[in-house]
C-alpha cells in the first residue's frame, strides 16, 4: 500500500522540488456530476494537469464555484475523478475501493474553513479523534497529543472545549488533528477564510512550520491572494474548471499571463493606480506637466536605493507618488509610481538612467 | 381520602411509572439504531439504501398515524402473544413500546440530521468507517438534542399511559376513570391529574437541565 517515500525529499528546510516523485500529480483529470432527473450532467472540473512538488506548499487559487473544493476533494477520496488519474507519492488511488481509500486517508492530513471540531470533544479528545479511528493504543495516543498540542501551541489547552476557543486555536486545533496521524500530505481548504488578517498570518506560519520542519507537502485552495503570497511555492490559478495558469508563485505574480491571475495579482502587488491620481492622467503633455511612471523592481532591485541612484545621474528630482515594496513567496517584489519632468531632455534621460539600471519602467500618463 | 385510598394512588402512581419507564428504555433500544439508520440512510448517505430507508419511512409514518387508543386494541393478538394477556399493567406496556418505538425513532432521526455535515467529512477524511462515524461522530454530537428528545417522548408516554387506562392497563389512568369518573370521586380525579402534572414537571425539568450539561456548545470562556 505504502508508496516509497524518498527521505531526502522530506528533510527540512531547502526544498529539493522537482527530484523526487511528486506528492501528488493529477493526469487529465476530470470530474463530472452524473445527470439527475430533470437536471444536466455537471462538469465540475476538466482535463486537470497539475504536479505538487514533495516538500513543496501549492496553492490553488479561484472564486467560488470554480472547482477548487471540488479538485482538494478528490486527492483524499472525499470526491471520486470521472476522468484521469491521480497519483500519491506515484500510487494511483483513482481505482482504490472505498476501504482502500480509508488506509490511504490516514496518510493524508486535511484542515477545513470551518474548522469541523467535535462540540462534544474537548481539544484534547478532538486530536485524539484520528488516533482512535486508527485504533492507536490509549497510552500511546496520550503522548502523541500532548506533543502535537504543543506544536500548535495549545498545551494549556487541552481540557477545554472548542466552544471556548477562538477561530485562531481552533484551527490550531485541526492543524493538530490532521497531523496526528503522521500524513505526509496535508490538504488545507479554505484554511484560514474565516479568520482575521493576524490571525490568517498566525496561522499560516504555523503551516510553513509544518511544511519546513515535518517536511509535510501542503495543497492549499483558497480564494484570497495574500495566503498565496505569504506561503506558497507554487500556485494554480483556476477558473471555470479547468487551469488557467500554473507556475512558480513568484513568476506568476511579477508576469501574470492569463487574465484571472492578472486580476487577482493585482490587489498585492500594488501595480494598479490610486484613484486619485487616475482621475487626473492625460495622454497629451501639456507645458509644465508631469511624466507619470510606473517602475517594477523584481527581485535584488527591490532593495537597491534606485531613486537616490536616479537622482544622481540625471540630476533631477524624481517625485514619489504612490508605491509598494513587498515579498512574494519570500522574494522582494515592489512597483513605485513616480513623477518626472515631462519635457523631452529629463523625461528621456530618466528613462535611459532606468534602462541602465536594470528596471522596468512604464508610462502611465501625464498630470498637471 | 381513606388510607385505601391513599395506597391505591400510590400503587398506580408505581404502575404508570413502571409502564413509562420500560416502553421508554426498550423504545430507546429500538428506536436508536432505527432513528441514525433513517438519518444516515437516503441517498449518497453513509449508509444509502433508499430503499430501505423508505419502506422504515412508511412503517414508521403508518405507526404514529394511528391514533394510539385505536393501535392499542388493533394490537391485542400481538400483546396477548407477547404478553400472555391483554389486560393489566404488563400487557399495556407492548401497545406502548410500539407506539414510542416510531415516535423516538423520529425523534433521533432529527437530532442526528441536525449534526453538521462538516463533521462528517472531517471524520471520512480520516478515515473513519460509517460505523465509527456514527459512534464516535454522529451520537455523541447529537447526544443534548436526543435526550431532549427522549423527554419529549417520556412525557408524551405518561399520557399515553393513563390512556392504557381506558381498555384496563392499569396506572393512574386507569384509576382516574375507574373512581374519578365512573364512581364519581373529583378527589381522586383532582389527586390523579395532580400527580401526573408533577411526574410531567419533574421528567422535563431533568431533562433540560441533563441536556444543558451535555451541550458543550454554548460554554463561555
Amino acid at each position: 500500500m505504502n508508496a516509497p517515500v524518498r527521505p531526502g525529499a522530506l528533510s527540512a528546510g531547502a526544498l529539493p522540488i522537482a527530484l523526487a516523485e511528486p506528492a501528488i500529480r493529477f493526469e487529465k483529470v476530470g470530474k463530472t456530476y452524473a445527470a439527475r432527473s430533470g437536471q444536466q450532467a455537471v462538469s465540475a472540473l476538466a482535463g486537470i494537469d497539475l504536479s505538487v512538488p514533495t516538500g513543496s506548499i501549492l496553492g490553488v487559487i479561484g472564486r467560488s464555484g470554480a472547482g477548487k473544493s471540488t479538485l482538494i476533494r478528490l486527492v483524499n477520496g472525499l470526491e471520486r475523478a470521472t476522468d484521469g488519474r491521480i497519483l500519491i507519492h506515484g500510487e494511483d488511488v483513482t481505482k482504490l475501493t472505498e476501504s482502500g481509500w480509508r488506509s490511504q486517508r490516514r496518510r493524508i492530513g486535511m484542515i477545513f474553513q470551518h474548522f469541523n471540531l467535535l462540540s462534544s470533544r474537548t481539544v484534547f479528545d478532538n486530536v485524539a479523534l484520528p488516533l482512535e479511528i486508527a485504533g492507536t493504543p490509549r497510552a500511546e495516543i496520550a503522548a502523541k497529543v500532548e506533543r502535537l498540542l504543543a506544536l500548535v501551541g495549545l498545551a494549556d489547552k487541552s481540557e477545554r472545549y472548542p466552544a471556548e476557543l477562538s477561530g485562531g486555536q481552533k484551527q490550531r486545533v485541526g492543524i493538530a488533528r490532521a497531523l496526528a496521524t503522521d500524513p505526509k500530505v496535508l490538504l488545507c481548504d479554505e484554511a484560514t477564510s474565516a479568520l482575521d488578517p493576524e490571525t490568517t498570518r498566525s496561522i499560516l506560519a504555523l503551516l510553513r512550520q509544518v511544511n519546513r520542519e515535518l517536511g509535510i507537502t501542503i495543497l492549499l485552495i483558497t480564494h484570497e491572494i495574500p495566503v498565496i503570497k505569504e506561503i506558497c511555492d507554487r500556485v494554480a490559478v483556476i477558473e471555470g474548471g479547468r487551469i488557467v495558469e500554473e507556475g512558480e508563485t513568484f513568476a506568476v505574480f511579477t508576469a501574470p499571463q492569463h487574465p484571472t491571475t492578472a486580476r487577482f495579482v493585482e490587489t498585492v502587488t500594488g501595480v494598479e493606480v490610486p484613484e486619485h491620481l487616475a482621475s487626473r492622467l492625460r495622454t497629451e503633455a501639456r507645458p509644465g506637466d508631469s511624466l507619470v511612471l510606473r517602475i517594477t523592481f523584481i527581485g535584488e532591485n527591490a532593495t537597491a536605493p534606485v531613486i537616490s541612484r536616479l537622482s544622481a545621474i540625471v540630476g533631477i528630482d524624481v517625485n514619489i507618488l504612490a508605491g509598494r515594496i513587498d515579498a512574494i513567496a519570500g522574494q522582494p517584489f515592489g512597483s513605485l509610481l513616480v513623477s518626472v519632468p515631462s519635457r523631452a531632455p529629463e523625461s528621456e534621460a530618466v528613462l535611459g538612467a532606468l534602462k541602465s539600471l536594470g528596471l522596468k519602467a512604464e508610462v502611465i500618463g501625464h498630470v498637471s | 381520602m381513606s388510607p385505601e385510598l391513599i395506597r391505591l394512588i400510590w400503587q398506580s402512581t408505581l404502575d404508570t411509572l413502571v409502564m413509562v419507564a420500560v416502553s421508554a428504555s426498550i423504545g430507546t433500544l429500538l428506536g436508536l439504531p432505527l432513528g441514525v439508520f433513517l438519518a444516515t440512510s437516503k441517498r449518497g448517505e453513509l449508509f444509502a439504501a433508499p430503499a430501505a430507508n423508505a419502506l422504515l419511512g412508511v412503517l414508521v409514518n403508518a405507526t404514529r398515524s394511528t391514533p394510539f387508543i385505536i393501535l392499542v386494541v388493533a394490537i391485542i393478538p400481538f400483546t396477548r402473544l407477547l404478553a400472555g394477556t391483554s389486560i393489566g399493567t404488563a400487557a399495556a406496556i407492548v401497545p406502548l413500546t410500539v407506539a414510542a418505538t416510531p415516535f423516538i425513532a423520529r425523534l433521533i432521526e432529527g437530532a442526528v440530521r441536525e449534526v453538521d455535515q462538516g463533521l462528517v467529512e472531517a471524520a471520512r477524511a480520516m478515515g473513519a468507517t460509517p460505523v465509527q462515524i456514527v459512534r464516535k461522530v454522529l451520537v455523541p454530537e447529537a447526544l443534548p438534542a436526543i435526550v431532549l428528545g427522549l423527554t419529549l417522548a417520556v412525557v408524551s408516554l405518561i399520557g399515553f399511559s393513563a390512556m392504557v387506562g381506558a381498555v384496563g392497563g392499569g396506572g393512574l389512568g386507569d384509576l382516574g376513570i375507574r373512581y374519578g369518573y365512573q364512581r364519581f370521586m373529583p378527589d381522586v380525579m383532582a389527586t390523579v391529574v395532580a400527580v401526573l402534572i408533577v411526574l410531567v414537571q419533574l421528567v422535563q425539568s431533568f431533562g433540560d437541565r441533563l441536556a444543558r450539561r451535555l451541550n458543550k456548545r454554548l460554554r463561555h470562556a
